[in-house]
């Protein structure tokens, strides 16, 4: 996690969908000390889904509320635009409507080191391979 | 709203007759909230001969559209012959029923409700009535669902919250060059998000413990090293939130200078074990490192045996915590609390 950064100067490039800012700086920090680059954050739905049509991204790390708009349009949008993401959210990932229970979800807070893992996971297992 | 009891006049059979003796009991019948009928066992059908207040306000219907009706016509047609062959079995049978039935309002509008049927017999022991009380089951499903829904924006707030105190350390300690203080911080604020987490999920009732520190101990990434075994222990929020610290410190000691550090390949062997003593049963929670670099004790008591100790008193306990040749030995024994399961 330490060295990450010297190992992959063009890290992945992660889209962050997040409406708090203090919590996208939060996220954005743990991605650049874990070697990624960082896209957005995207505070809107509209936003969001502006960034996935437009920029290269390799995976994403979506807050599910965005301003009480619920963010299943960027995750559909980045289903058809086969991009990678995790839910990130306050509530239990259980409450996740059914239709979206099949994407990962992680309860926030979280440490870093399940930020990287969650992301490993993601970026190894995408059809087209990083 | 008050209303005199006599309807004799528009009902084919005997209503009961009220007005000339208020007794407190008929009082309490007509003004109480339950809602409530009485029928007539003699006559065919069993028609309805009284009911209260409650039970038009919550059926929607005057008094007048209800007596002499079988009660039976509330149900929801179609639905349910089940119920309606116990109800009927029950009326006939002189016997009391307890169940469930989908009414229907004079609105059309359809809710469940719990029904209590009992008989009322005179000194022969005949049935001369039937009292049938309703409890409306759809506004108490409606109501534990805003309760539900409530709990559930309470911990997403606190999440949030938790997760907004860590993003403010880390932006206010940006510049700060000792990474492993802010690591510290961070870290045992994320122990207390995690215990928040499970706990929120159980609606802050008791949990299992095992789960508890399964959940603190995965962010390591050490599960080959880390073997989790025991009993099924549920604990109260307090004691878990204090387990998860406490656990989150020894793991965290651990991988600095313990068991668990880069530089050897030791192992930890944590246990919760319910025990039998006499008529007590007691909880032993045990640490027990193993194949570390040699420990020796701190110079000044730390957070984590500070909140060790704090635990085993909030619990009424004992903690030890050992630093033996071998690794850090940490033994919490505590009493199962009466109301804990």
């Amino acid at each position: 996690m330490n060295n990450a950064t010297n190992d992959r100067p063009v890290g992945p490039r992660i889209l962050i969908v997040e409406d708090e800012m203090l919590i996208a700086w939060a996220i954005e920090d743990l991605l650049t000390g874990l070697g990624y680059q960082v896209v957005g954050p995207a505070t809107r739905v509209a936003q969001a889904i502006e960034m996935i049509d437009k920029e290269s991204i390799d995976a994403a790390v979506v807050d599910l509320d965005l301003n009480g708009e619920k963010s299943y349009p960027v995750a559909d949008r980045l289903v058809a635009a086969g991009v990678p993401f995790i839910f990130s959210t306050g509530y239990q990932p259980g409450n996740i409507p059914k239709d979206y229970q099949m994407f990962p979800a992680m309860q926030k807070p979280y440490a870093s080191a399940s930020l990287d893992h969650a992301l490993a996971k993601l970026l190894n297992t995408r059809p087209s391979g990083y | 709203m008050k209303r005199k009891f006599t309807r004799k006049k528009n009902s084919k059979t005997d209503v009961i007759s009220v007005d000339k003796e208020l007794s407190p009991f008929v009082v309490a019948t007509e003004t109480t909230r339950m809602p409530m009928v009485f029928t007539d066992a003699k006559a065919a059908c069993s028609p309805i001969i009284f009911a209260n207040q409650a039970f038009l306000e919550l059926t929607g219907y005057k008094v007048v559209e209800v007596l002499g009706q079988d009660f039976t016509f509330l149900l929801v047609p179609g639905d349910d012959s089940g119920a309606l062959t116990a109800i009927r079995n029950a009326l006939e049978g002189g016997m009391d029923l307890e169940t469930s039935i989908w009414c229907r309002r004079k609105s059309g509008m359809d809710f469940r409700a719990s029904i209590f049927l009992t008989p009322v017999r005179d000194e022969d022991g005949t049935v001369m009535q039937h009292f049938a009380s309703f409890i409306d089951l759809t506004k108490l499903d409606q109501t534990e669902d805003n309760v539900r829904f409530l709990i559930q924006e309470i911990n997403h707030r606190a999440q949030n919250a938790l997760t907004t105190v860590l993003a403010i350390v880390g932006q206010t300690l940006r510049g700060v060059t000792d990474k492993a203080t802010i690591a510290t911080l961070e870290g045992r604020i994320l122990a207390l998000a995690k215990g928040h987490g499970l706990l929120g999920a159980a609606a802050w009732d008791e949990i299992l413990l095992l789960d508890v520190l399964d959940e603190v101990l995965r962010p390591f990434g050490m599960q080959d090293r880390i073997l989790l075994a025991g009993d099924e222990i549920h604990l109260p929020p307090k004691a878990i939130l204090t387990f998860a610290m406490v656990v989150h410190e020894l793991a965290t000691n651990a991988v600095k200078h313990g068991a668990l550090a880069s530089s050897v390949t030791g192992r930890v062997e944590v246990i919760c074990a319910l025990e039998s003593m006499r008529d007590e049963q007691q909880i032993r929670f045990r640490w027990q490192e193993s194949g570390g670099m040699p420990v020796s004790p701190p110079g000044r008591k730390g957070f984590g045996s500070r909140q060790m100790q704090g635990l085993a008193q909030e619990l009424n306990g004992t903690a030890r915590l050992e630093y033996d040749s071998a690794g850090v030995i940490c033994e919490i024994v505590m009493p199962v609390a009466r109301e804990a399961t």
